[in-house]
């Protein structure tokens, strides 16, 4: 029985509570980050949202995904895919995801290796974000860059100045990468 | 003739050695008279002529025998220096030069040696039974006495000068032991005549046997079957067993006169020096030994055979175990072994048979070792076939009346501690086994001055031989005494008795663990057996051993093996919550049970298991429902207790109830406290490291901790109580009165969920009277309108009750969306305004799914009322709703199921499950040319109905009562659990859908295409509730949406179809 720790929910029945509650919000502060995780995945999986998923990476290690995101309508990366890595540290959600892009992508707040600059992903990270929450903050990232603290200077000039080449070079540089 | 080809080649042999050594010629007449007739004497007795090569590579010592090799015959130094006569036939240089003494005194010996050779001698042919034998032997002896002392003293001279050569004729230099020679012939005529006789007589005894050349029967642990085969040819074999001592008899005879004769020379010697009068008494034994060593080793395997079958079936008589072949005979069940009455005849008959054959046996020497321990065999199997055949599926004592045989003494014994079983194999064994062993044995022992062939202490082991074999047809039955219990109390006093070391009590829970995996823990047993067997196993170890150790140990694989089976929890839960009826009938059936349980006990047979009144009065028993065949078997068959069983576990309810299986709490409070105690006994010696004695035997506790955790149980605790809660009109004592009693086991906090929810209930049966009250204000008030009245017409009168669900603390609470009929529609509606009037802030989500209809139908013959959910209830409605316009001249309302899903936006699913219900209860039909569609069967034996039209008349159904479970949440859209209870079908396809999009998501994110093993691993891992499925389910689950297109196969891997 868990439902000592488990303050907050004056249900009795933690097991129950736990999984409601769980569902619910999602932001529950659980101990435990795998079970966190696989919680957060019945949520992906019982309510997606459209354009992103994500799943635990092949090697069985619950704390590293793979995700996917769909470019946005309306943006310069309408129809294309991106692959990103999310590797969630030991005191998740206590502490953000290490979320990178593998397919390479051109934007103003992506380096070349695919790092990405969001705020929620580093000092503005609380437990109440989860996969889902960073994902569609992602997606929304692609259509409305942070063009105030950019990593790619040049694709933050672009992106004002001459979206037609921006698009060109998001195009030139996308690329679906392989399965590993 | 081997030994003819041996003296030729020993001839030849001879000649040689001559012409090296230039020996006399006349030395070797014994040397001739022997070799002539007789076979080498250095051969052993059992294998006649089989050893001549070999010797023949020895020529130096060519006649020294086998008893001169120190085993039975005496170097003659020992004893008297008179007769140091045995040859050294030695053709080395020890041999003094020759004189023509020596050659006088050779002569004389030798003259001497043929006469008492001759005199002595063993015919030389014997080809039949009758050809010697007493006859023979006794006209030898008549003619040599008519002959007259003539003859007798010229032999006597003779012997004398034999035995003394060495003084009477001291250059003779080759010279033999007369009676060493005897020996020898003795030897090689009993090889060459007597042998084959005896085979001739076996073989006549064993002609016609087959299964007695059978070489695998030579076992002595499968006694009762050689009981069964042998005692056919009991008689052949006493034939055999009688002609082969008649022979032996006759040659031993034979044999002893010469022997007699050589003594009385002895004896007239014995005048002169009363050493030799010693020695001819050793000699005398001496030569008995051998001639008895000579017989029994050559006693040939049927012989042997024979002998045992003969014993088998004596000894069998005697101890009271029926041979196979009477019953054969007579038909019918096999009668059981029973210790036979001192007064029986038969046995008496036997008795001195038998002993009167084995002082046959012994006196022809057949009783040597190896009788022994064929003896030996016979009666351990015996004891075997005894405890097996007696015991065997009986558990309890004898009736008194009905073998009139058991002894008083032992009755008696039976009200004591020990079982009644013990009792009679303990006196069994005293009265007749021992007996038996000790007057054999009296009989073989010739030595007066041993100790008695069978001791006290012997007796006693015995008996605990015997009780070992008990011990292991016990645990070898132990499965069928769990079966039987309680009738089977008495075998448990048995093997109580018995398992005593850690030896057997691993012993028993191997062969237990065993027989489980073999007879219960496989598909074909419904997990309600399997749970009843687990309860009378729990109780049975626990009388067995209330330390429940020996139940620890078995109980792991049962409880692994339940883990398989879902529905587990769910019969133990409902089980516990039978409701009073049900127990009642249980205790009607065990009563009666009783009834018909005492009545063998009067007049039973032998073979009924049955047990003492005291016992089977006591409070503890389990309830059997399955009274009426019962006391005819001896073992309950699983599959007719089955048949006529209820489908819940009823005795969960009552032991529930039961006072003594909640000692538990109380006593392990003060445990190590208990310094009162004095049935205290220290914890077995294998039990575990973390062992805790448990006090009683809490068989509701073993259960539930054998499923898997409390919480697990607690949980499908709540589901059914849930499910209960929302079926049964109003009352749930018995729910409250269970939920009491599990509060006492596992505490309140575990089960404050069910609280809730009576809780809910009874709130809301409170709130629902308070909303009607509201509402019936609101009502006479609008009855002032008329009109309104009117336009609602029957809708209004339907009664209207909700219960209210504290959505938290309900398990499985899901949504199932449908339309409601509209007078429902509107009374909920109504009664939700009324719940928000009594408290505002809070909303009603309705689930319409669950709840009850009670659904009046006027069809066009009859009125049919039933109780039914509310999808059924709709579904029914919706005919209704089909005929309302075609109030004139409307055939019968048809509808299909395609029909139904626009107008009700219902699951087809639940259509088809709805549909079913009212084809069932014979108010629907399927309209005929359609495959899909249902109409109203508006008259009951009118078949053609679906196609004649037949009389208008209007059906009107109205909904009386509903009642409706609805859920107080304070967000609306709450819906996210999984799955409801009462539509598996439902939850199942949720389930589906929810494992369909991990797998998309896999596919999607990790790789786009994965071999169906990963994905399993990776489903595994990924779910927090547990992937259920086996690779072959998620491979079929796969397979479909292969086959509808989503997926495919590529290299061995699966991937989505890319759209």
């Amino acid at each position: 029985m868990s439902f000592i720790e488990d303050s907050q929910n004056s249900a009795p029945d933690s097991v129950q509570a736990n999984k409601l509650g769980g569902a619910r919000k999602g932001a529950e502060p659980g101990q435990n980050a795998a079970k966190r995780l696989q919680t957060e995945l019945m949520q992906l999986m019982t309510s997606p949202a459209p354009g992103v998923s994500a799943f635990p990476s092949a090697d069985g290690n619950l704390l590293s995904w793979r995700a996917t995101i769909e470019g946005p309508e309306d943006t310069p990366y309408s129809g294309l895919t991106f692959k990103l890595s999310f590797d969630f540290p030991s005191n998740y959600p206590y502490a953000p995801p290490t979320v990178l892009f593998r397919t390479p992508i051109y934007h103003p707040n992506v380096d070349f290796s695919g790092r990405i600059c969001l705020d929620i992903l580093k000092d503005k990270w609380t437990a109440a974000y989860n996969t889902q929450t960073v994902l569609l903050s992602l997606q929304s990232l692609l259509g409305e860059p942070n063009n105030a603290s950019p990593l790619n200077g040049e694709a933050a000039e672009l992106w004002v100045k001459d979206p037609a080449l921006f698009k060109t070079k998001v195009m030139d540089r996308h690329k679906d990468i392989e399965d590993d | 003739m081997p030994a003819a080809v041996a003296s030729q080649w020993r001839d030849r042999q001879r000649r040689v050695f001559q012409s090296v050594f230039q020996t006399d010629v006349a030395r070797s007449a014994p040397q001739t008279t022997q070799a002539s007739r007789f076979t080498d004497p250095g051969q052993t007795f059992s294998t006649p002529a089989a050893s001549l090569p070999g010797h023949s590579l020895h020529p130096q010592q060519p006649y020294q025998t086998h008893y001169g090799r120190g085993r039975t015959l005496p170097r003659s130094g020992q004893h008297s220096s008179s007769r140091r006569t045995t040859p050294e036939p030695s053709f080395e240089a020890t041999a003094p030069p020759l004189s023509t003494t020596a050659a006088n005194d050779q002569a004389t010996y030798d003259r001497a040696w043929h006469v008492v050779t001759a005199h002595i001698a063993l015919p030389s042919s014997a080809t039949a039974d009758d050809s010697f034998g007493t006859l023979a032997a006794e006209s030898q002896q008549q003619s040599s006495r008519r002959r007259g002392d003539a003859d007798a003293s010229e032999f006597h001279d003779a012997f004398a000068l034999l035995i003394n050569a060495s003084t009477l004729l001291p250059r003779a230099t080759h010279t033999d032991d007369i009676l060493a020679w005897h020996v020898r012939q003795v030897r090689a005529h009993f090889a060459q005549h007597v042998i084959p006789l005896l085979a001739g007589c076996v073989h006549d005894g064993d002609g016609d046997d087959d299964e007695a050349g059978d070489p695998g029967d030579d076992g002595s642990g499968d006694g009762r079957w050689r009981v069964v085969r042998k005692g056919n040819h009991y008689e052949r074999h006493m034939v055999t067993v009688m002609s082969s001592i008649r022979t032996l008899e006759a040659a031993l005879r034979l044999y002893f006169y010469g022997l007699n004769q050589l003594l009385s020379g002895f004896n007239r010697l014995a005048d002169s020096s009363p050493e030799l009068a010693k020695d001819a008494e050793l000699l005398n034994t001496r030569f008995r030994r051998d001639a008895h060593a000579l017989v029994s080793n050559s006693a040939s395997e049927g012989l042997m055979k024979s002998i045992r079958a003969v014993l088998i079936r004596l000894a069998g008589t005697i101890l009271g175990i029926p041979s196979q072949d009477e019953h054969r005979v007579g038909g019918g069940q096999a009668p059981r072994p029973a210790p036979p009455g001192p007064d029986d005849l038969r046995v008496q008959a036997a008795r001195e048979r038998l002993l009167e054959l084995v002082q046959q046996l012994h006196n022809v020497g057949l009783a040597g070792e190896r009788f022994q321990v064929l003896f030996a065999e016979v009666m351990d199997s015996m004891m075997s076939a005894f405890v097996t055949g007696a015991y065997g599926g009986v558990w309890s004592a004898p009736e008194p009346g009905s073998s009139a045989t058991m002894d008083t003494v032992s009755r008696s014994g039976s009200l004591s501690a020990t079982s009644p079983c013990i009792m009679s194999l303990s006196d069994w064994v005293e009265n007749h086994f021992a007996r038996l062993s000790f007057e054999a044995l009296a009989c073989i022992s010739s030595d007066p001055q041993r100790p008695l062939p069978v001791s006290l202490a012997d007796v006693k082991t015995y008996q605990s031989l015997a009780l070992g074999r008990l011990a292991a047809l016990r645990i070898h039955e132990l499965f069928d005494i769990v079966l039987a219990w309680p009738a089977s109390r008495q075998a448990l006093d048995d093997l109580r008795a018995t398992i005593t070391t850690a030896a057997r009590r691993k012993q028993l829970t191997d062969s237990f663990s065993r027989t489980l995996q073999i007879r219960l823990l496989h598909p074909g047993r419904s997990t309600l057996e399997i749970l009843q067997t687990y309860i009378s196993i729990i109780r049975t170890l626990h009388a067995l051993d209330p330390s429940k150790v020996l139940l620890s140990h078995v109980e792991p694989s049962l409880q692994l093996y339940l883990c398989h089976r879902e529905d587990a929890v769910r019969v133990v839960v409902s089980g516990l919550l039978a409701s009073p009826e049900e127990i009642r009938a249980a205790r009607k059936t065990k009563e009666a049970m009783k009834r018909q349980r005492e009545k063998p006990l009067r007049d039973g047979p032998f073979a009924t298991p049955t047990m003492p009144a005291a016992s089977s009065s006591t409070p503890r028993d389990r309830p059997r429902r399955d009274s009426s065949l019962e006391e005819d078997e001896n073992i309950v068959p699983l599959n007719d207790n089955h048949s006529r069983q209820s489908t819940k576990l009823v005795e969960l309810a009552l032991l529930l109830n039961d006072p003594s299986q909640n000692r538990r709490m109380a006593a392990d409070l003060d445990e190590d406290l208990d310094w009162n105690d004095m049935n205290w006994v220290p914890d077995p010696v294998d039990a575990g490291a973390n062992y805790k004695r448990p006090k009683s035997e809490d068989v509701v506790g073993t259960l539930i901790s054998g499923l898997g955790s409390e919480e697990v149980f607690i949980k499908e605790f709540s589901a059914v109580v849930a499910e209960r809660l929302l079926s049964e009109p109003s009352r749930f004592d018995q729910e409250l009165r269970v939920l009491d009693l599990l509060k006492r086991r596992f505490g309140e906090a575990a089960l404050q969920n069910c609280d809730v929810m009576i809780k809910d209930v009874q709130d809301s049966r409170r709130v629902d009277s308070a909303i009607h009250r509201a509402r019936g204000g609101q009502k006479r008030r609008a009855l002032a309108t008329p009109d309104k009245t009117a336009s609602n017409q029957g809708s209004e009168e339907m009664e209207y009750h909700a219960r209210i669900l504290s959505r938290l603390f309900w398990p499985n609470l899901d949504r199932e969306h449908f339309i409601l009929p509209q007078p429902v529609l509107d009374q909920q509606k109504r009664y939700e305004q009324g719940y928000q009037s009594l408290k505002s802030r809070r909303k009603l989500t309705w689930l319409n799914q669950l709840g009850q209809a009670r659904v009046e139908l006027d069809l066009r013959d009859r009125t049919v009322t039933v109780d039914c959910n509310p999808v059924e209830a709709t579904v029914i409605y919706a005919f209704q709703g089909a005929e309302d316009d075609g109030d004139g001249h409307a055939p019968p309302a048809q509808k299909s199921v395609d029909e139904l899903y626009e107008q009700l936006q219902m699951d087809e699913d639940l259509i088809a499950g709805a549909l079913r219900f009212w084809v069932g209860k014979g108010v629907l039909r399927r309209a005929a040319g359609s495959k899909s569609s249902y109409m109203v069967a508006e008259t009951l034996h009118d078949p053609a109905a679906a196609t004649t039209t037949s009389l208008p008349t209007a059906s009107t159904q109205e909904e009386e009562e509903q009642q409706q479970a609805t859920t107080e949440t304070e967000a609306p859209e709450a819906s996210a659990a999984t799955g409801a209870k009462p539509a598996v079908s439902a939850k199942e396809r949720e389930r589906r859908e929810i494992y369909w999009r991990y797998i998309q998501g896999m596919l999607t994110n990790v790789s786009a295409t994965m071999p169906l093993g990963q994905m399993a691993m990776m489903m595994k891992i990924s779910i927090a509730d547990g992937f259920p499925w086996s690779n072959e389910e998620l491979q079929d689950f796969l397979a479909e949406k292969v086959a509808s297109g989503e997926m495919e196969i590529v290299g061995g891997k699966y991937r989505l179809v890319k759209r």
